[in-house]
Order: C-alpha cells, then sequence, then structure tokens
C-alpha cells in the first residue's frame, strides 16, 4: 500500500502534536523516543523516518512555531529596527511558550552557531530563516546588508535571550522582555555606529 | 529624592570610605575605555545579574560626586567639570532605571531655582524628557502578558504615543469600551525588581565599617527612603492608595483625584480616570490672578490636610508634576505612589506636633524636636538650628493670616537652615525624617513657585474640627 503525502503529513502532525504533550506531562528528558511512538500508534522503526531524534522533534516543533509566528507578525509596523526585531522574536516567543521548559536542553545544539551537525529536519532552517528576516528588516530600516560579525553578535544575543527566557523565573517572564529590548536596543545602536563611523 | 539624599550624602562618614573615593576616582578612565567598546555589555548583564558591581560603582560614583558638589557648594560651584557631566550621564545610560529616582531629584531641585546651579537641573530635565520610550510593540506585549489581550482589543481606542513619562514607564490616553477616557501608566518591565535588587546591594556597598551614632541613625533613614521607593513601583498599592484618598473627597470640595478601573489593572498596569487640566508651570504662564492663583494653592493644601487628618495619609510626592488645574475650575491630584499610612504609634505623634503648631509656643515646639531628634539637653546648638527650622516649617500655620508664600527671603531661609542642619550633620532623627523634610519643601516651593498668599491655618482648622479631635488641653 501506497502512503500519500497526505498521510505522511498527517503522521508527522500527530507525531508532533503527542511530543508536545509528553514532554510537557513527564518532561522533556524522561520522554523517549520509544514512548512518543507508542502514543503516536506508530512503530519506533516507523518514527525514525519521520524524525532521527528527539532533538529533530523539538527542532521541528520550533520550526512550525515559528511559521506561526511570522504570520502574526506580518502586521506590524515597526518604526524602528529595534523595534521590528523586538516584534519578531516576542511573536517567536508567544509561539514557543507551550515548549519553553523543554527548549533550553536543545539551545546549545539547536541553536548555536558553531554547531557542525544540525539535523536539516529542523533548526538549521530556522536559522536561515531567522537571520535572512533580521537582514531584511536591518535594509528595510536604512541600515544596509548585515556583515557576518553582526550577524554573528545578533546571534548571539538571540540565543542569549532565549537562554534567559527557558529559565527566566520572573512574574510573566517579564525579565525577559527588558532583556530583549535592551539587547536589541544594543543591536542596532551599535549598527548605527558602525555605520556613522565607515562613512 | 534630593535633597533629602543631599542630606544623608552629605552626612555620610569622611573616614572609612577612602577606598570608595579612589575607585570612583579611577572610574571616568575606566569609563571611557568602556565607552569605546562597540557592546556596552553592562547594559546587558545588569539585567541578566542584577545588582552588578557596576551598577554598585556606578552609584557610588554617583553619589560621590554629587556628595562633593553638596559639600562644596559655595566654594565650587562653576567647578562641576563637563567631565564629571559626561561620566555621570555615560553612567547613568548604563543604568537607565535609575533615572526614575534621578529624575525625582531633578524635579525636587529644579524647584530650588537658588541652589541648584542651572546646569545640574537643565541636564537632569532632560534626562527626563529624554528616557527611553518603550516602543509600541513592548508597549503592547505588556497590556498583553497583564490584561490579557491586545491594547486595542482591551480598550476601544489606545493612543499608541503616550502623553506623559511616568518616572518608572510612561501614561498613554485611552478610551474604555464603556465610554470612560482613562490615564494607562504601564511600567517598564522588570524595573521594579531590578530597583529592589540593586538598592539591596548598594545599601550593603555602603556601609562602612565604622558606625557611629549619627550613621545609624541616617541608615535607619535610608532604609525607609529605600522602602518608600519600592513601594512606588507598585501599582497595585498605589491603586488602593487612591481609592482610599478618593473616598475623602465630596463634590463641594472641588478637588479631583481620578477613579481607578481595577478590571484594567495590575501591579504593572494603572487605570485610571484622565483629568484633563494644566500642570502649574503651564497654568501660571497664562498669568492667573493672585485670587486664582490662592484658590490653586488653598486647594492643594485642603487635599493635603484632609488625607492627613481624615485619612492618616502623608502625601508626600508633593511636587509640580502631581497636580493639575482641572478645565472646570477642580484641582486634580495625581501620582497615589508615594504615601505614608500613619499606624497609631505615629499619628500620636503627630497629635504632639498639632499641639505645637496650633499653639505656636516655643516650649511646645522644642518639646517635640527634642523628642523627634532625640536631642539631649547639653546639645544647645543642635536644639537651635532644629528649633528655629521647626519654627519656619510652623510659622504660616499658627500665625495664621493671610502668609505670602511667594516671599523668597523666607523661602531662602528654610533652605538655608536645611542646609546647615546638613553641613553640620545634624541628622539624627526619626527614619521618615527625610520624607517629611521632602514634601514640607515640596509643598513650599509649589506654593512659592504660584506666589500664592493666604491662610492655612483656618484650612487647617476646618480640616481638624471635622475629625471630632479632643484639643480642649491646649489652652
Ligand atoms: N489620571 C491622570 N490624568 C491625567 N494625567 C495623568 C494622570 N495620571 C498621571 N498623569 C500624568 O502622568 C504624569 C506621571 O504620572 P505619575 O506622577 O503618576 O507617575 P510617577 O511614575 O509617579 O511619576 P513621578 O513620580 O515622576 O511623578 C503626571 O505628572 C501627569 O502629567
Amino acid at each position: 500500500m501506497r502512503i500519500t503525502a497526505e498521510k505522511k503529513a498527517a503522521t508527522r502532525e500527530r507525531i508532533l502534536d503527542v511530543a508536545t504533550e509528553l514532554f510537557r506531562s513527564n518532561g522533556y528528558d524522561a520522554t523517549t523516543t520509544r514512548d512518543i511512538a507508542v502514543a503516536a500508534e506508530i512503530a519506533t522503526g516507523t518514527l525514525f523516518n519521520y524524525f532521527s531524534t528527539k532533538e529533530a522533534i523539538v527542532g521541528a516543533l520550533a520550526d512550525a512555531a515559528v511559521v506561526r509566528a511570522r504570520v502574526e507578525q506580518a502586521n506590524i509596523a515597526a518604526e524602528s529596527l529595534e523595534e521590528a526585531l523586538f516584534a519578531m522574536i516576542v511573536a517567536e516567543l508567544r509561539q514557543f511558550k507551550p515548549h519553553r521548559k523543554f527548549i533550553a536542553p536543545l539551545l546549545e545544539t539547536w541553536l548555536c552557531p558553531i554547531a557542525e551537525s544540525v539535523d536539516s529536519n529542523g533548526g538549521n532552517l530556522s536559522r536561515v530563516e531567522h537571520l535572512e528576516m533580521v537582514d531584511s528588516l536591518a535594509r528595510e530600516h536604512g541600515l544596509g546588508e548585515l556583515a557576518p560579525v553582526a550577524l554573528q553578535l545578533y546571534w548571539t544575543l538571540y540565543t542569549g535571550v532565549l537562554a534567559f527566557w527557558a529559565a527566566d523565573k520572573s512574574p510573566k517572564q517579564e525579565d525577559t522582555l527588558a532583556l530583549l529590548d535592551e539587547s536589541m536596543a544594543m543591536f542596532a545602536g551599535w549598527l548605527r555606529s558602525e555605520q556613522s563611523e565607515s562613512k | 529624592m534630593t535633597p533629602n539624599i543631599s542630606e544623608l550624602i552629605a552626612a555620610l562618614p569622611e573616614s572609612g570610605d577612602e577606598s570608595k573615593a579612589t575607585e570612583a576616582a579611577a572610574l571616568p578612565a575606566a569609563l571611557a575605555k568602556t565607552s569605546l567598546r562597540p557592546i556596552p555589555i553592562g547594559r546587558l548583564s545588569r539585567l541578566t545579574t542584577l545588582g552588578t558591581l557596576q551598577a554598585k560603582i556606578g552609584a557610588a560614583y554617583l553619589f560621590h560626586w554629587l556628595r562633593g558638589w553638596f559639600r562644596n557648594a559655595e566654594a565650587n560651584e562653576r567647578n562641576l567639570a563637563e567631565t564629571h557631566w559626561q561620566t555621570a550621564l555615560r553612567l547613568l545610560d548604563s543604568m537607565s532605571y535609575l533615572r526614575g529616582a534621578v529624575m525625582k531629584a531633578g524635579q525636587t531641585l529644579a524647584n530650588f531655582p537658588d541652589i541648584a546651579p542651572q546646569q545640574f537641573v537643565d541636564t537632569l530635565q532632560q534626562l527626563h524628557a529624554e528616557a527611553p520610550p518603550m516602543h509600541w510593540s513592548l508597549l503592547s506585549e505588556m497590556v498583553r502578558n497583564e490584561l490579557g489581550d491586545d491594547p486595542e482589543n482591551v480598550f476601544a481606542e489606545f493612543d499608541k504615543q503616550a502623553f506623559a513619562a511616568a518616572s518608572l514607564g510612561q501614561v498613554h490616553r485611552a478610551r474604555l469600551k464603556t465610554g470612560e477616557e482613562v490615564a494607562v501608566k504601564i511600567q517598564y518591565p522588570g524595573i521594579a525588581r531590578a530597583i529592589q535588587s540593586d538598592f539591596r546591594n548598594f545599601f550593603l556597598f555602603l556601609l562602612p565599617s565604622k558606625l557611629n551614632r549619627d550613621w545609624e541613625y541616617l541608615k535607619d533613614q535610608f532604609n525607609d527612603l529605600r522602602q518608600r521607593l519600592e513601594q512606588e513601583t507598585d501599582y497595585e498599592l498605589e491603586a488602593a492608595n487612591l481609592a482610599k484618598a478618593r473616598a475623602l473627597f465630596r463634590d463641594a470640595d472641588g478637588i479631583a483625584i481620578p477613579r481607578v478601573f481595577p478590571q484594567y489593572s495590575t501591579a504593572r498596569v494603572l487605570t485610571m480616570e484622565l483629568l484633563d487640566g494644566l500642570h502649574i508651570t503651564p497654568f501660571m504662564e497664562r498669568g492667573p490672578t493672585q485670587e486664582e492663583r490662592n484658590e490653586v494653592a488653598r486647594k492643594m493644601m485642603r487635599a493635603w490636610y484632609r488625607m492627613m487628618y481624615s485619612g492618616r495619609m502623608f502625601y508626600a510626592d508633593f511636587h509640580p508634576g502631581n497636580f493639575l488645574v482641572l478645565d472646570d475650575g477642580r484641582l486634580g491630584v495625581v501620582d497615589f505612589g508615594f504615601i505614608m499610612m500613619l499606624d497609631d504609634d505615629e499619628w500620636e505623634r503627630y497629635r504632639r506636633f498639632d499641639r505645637a503648631q496650633t499653639t505656636g509656643r516655643p516650649e511646645d515646639r522644642v518639646a517635640v524636636v527634642k523628642e523627634w531628634s532625640e536631642i539631649g539637653d547639653n546639645e544647645t546648638d543642635r536644639l537651635r538650628v532644629l528649633d528655629e527650622y521647626a519654627q519656619w516649617c510652623w510659622l504660616s500655620r499658627y500665625d495664621g493670616g493671610d502668609f505670602d508664600f511667594g516671599d523668597e527671603a523666607d523661602f531662602r531661609l528654610g533652605v538655608d537652615l536645611f542646609m546647615e542642619m546638613i553641613r553640620k550633620r545634624y541628622t539624627r532623627s526619626r527614619p521618615n525624617t527625610p520624607t517629611i523634610s521632602r514634601c514640607q519643601f515640596g509643598w513650599r516651593s509649589v506654593f512659592y513657585q504660584l506666589k500664592a498668599k493666604f491662610d492655612i491655618r483656618s484650612i487647617a482648622e476646618e480640616e481638624i474640627k471635622a475629625t471630632d479631635w479632643d484639643r480642649s488641653d491646649y489652652a
């Protein structure tokens, strides 16, 4: 029997749904790929056809969240680069929120810019797409094309904010908002000073 | 907070803090380097690890610098070196949340045109204007977090542009779905907790090893100020204060205290009735008559005494920004973050004050002053200065009749007495003294600005009578 693309997509969705559920109720570490396969009513071997590791599942969850975030972000008219970046990341955080507790252990492998082997099932795509967004926002706000060092700096700040957020114990994670605001203001300020220096 | 913080600063023990002075002196150089670095790491780290060394050194430097200025105020007013300014400002910039406190210093100092150098006042006021606003995306995220939905959905209308800066956030005009025009005060995220944590560390840092007796008092006073600053960050407390104060007034008083809308208020967001009117400065620019100015001042005084005597609420943040002359002639009072609620003990003390304030008898006054500042029988100069200061504070009250609050010589006398107390380090007194003298100077300088001439005794008497005190033993 041929498995249709449609059916495949449905299975993939189901895996992601049950994984989210299990991560949330049992914790990320305590959940095994076997648990996920059982809950999704598929063989463990089949699961690996979809996702080679547990990390890849989270990566895919994050990718999906990013897609939803971009839709939300589309109707925000930001007045400055820092606001545009803030709006973009805050929209992401809102989508990441259900996964906040278990996203932390992944950040290192998933988001680290020097990680060699990022699973093609997720993560890498997000990063490239994310940085392209940043680059286009910078151009939109008249700050030109971003040099590699700028992207590197940005990525450090961004992952720093995510890491902080994952462990943020302040009420409603308000400290993350402040950190994000300051970080983006700092980044945009730095870009501007670089730009005026090179003139 | 100045001049009360300046009082504390000036009285900081000289010995034992040399190391801090050196650290402070080395700072400009260190800072100059930092500023060349492309990434101001400090801004980032202060939020990740609140209470960083940089913040501590920064605050110590700021205080050192303030102290230096106040100590030599007469000698080297002109010597307020540019570089010091820039250094201090850069530091402040890296500690943006401290701006709230500094703005307060600015507001208070701006009331003393004679004792504060113009440069100081100007720059602080500029800081006020330049306090970085929250952009719309951050603001709506705060509203979403606090009120559960986008501002556009929570309110019928929401003005994206803030119409006023608050010390820790900003104020926006909005309209409720039920039609009321409101002012929504929104706090910068995390700032309340950052202040608390940094002040705690800052306080430890300031503690010298050798404690003399006056320093102990100072410590209590500083602690008191710290607690009050912390209170100011709690909008829920402010909402409760507003409701309590509002209940004390009737339409006939002509005094408006904004109503709170609790369903749109949290610890970080305060939604209240919008009061439409003019602040004192623009009001004065319209050239009001003497009687119009007197009437505004009378209402201020009545509002203050009503809260004091009927509500046992000491409204401490008496500065021009907190009053509005409304279009319909009423006086609007805003900002209820800085209220001392008087407990029974404190209230008893105020009753003893009242006796001295009412009779004007020197022996009554001396008794209160001695008790308040724990003055021993052999401390004649201390008693003299503090008694003269008390006399200055209370003269307009017990003398009765129209008092000319616009009299510059009298105003200066109070400032001079206060400065003498600071210079001589006569700071021993109850913990809330800085708050009280801040308020005292607050209302005197507002009345000075209004050039008001009116009788405060009759207002006080009316307000006290309404509370049914038994004062028959005064005679
Ligand atoms: N209900 C209101 N109606 C109209 N204007 C208001 C109202 N509440 C506040 N404002 C305006 O906002 C300004 C700041 O508000 P408020 O004084 O409450 O803030 P704050 O943080 O306590 O600031 P500060 O301590 O520096 O005075 C006021 O000076 C006033 O101009």
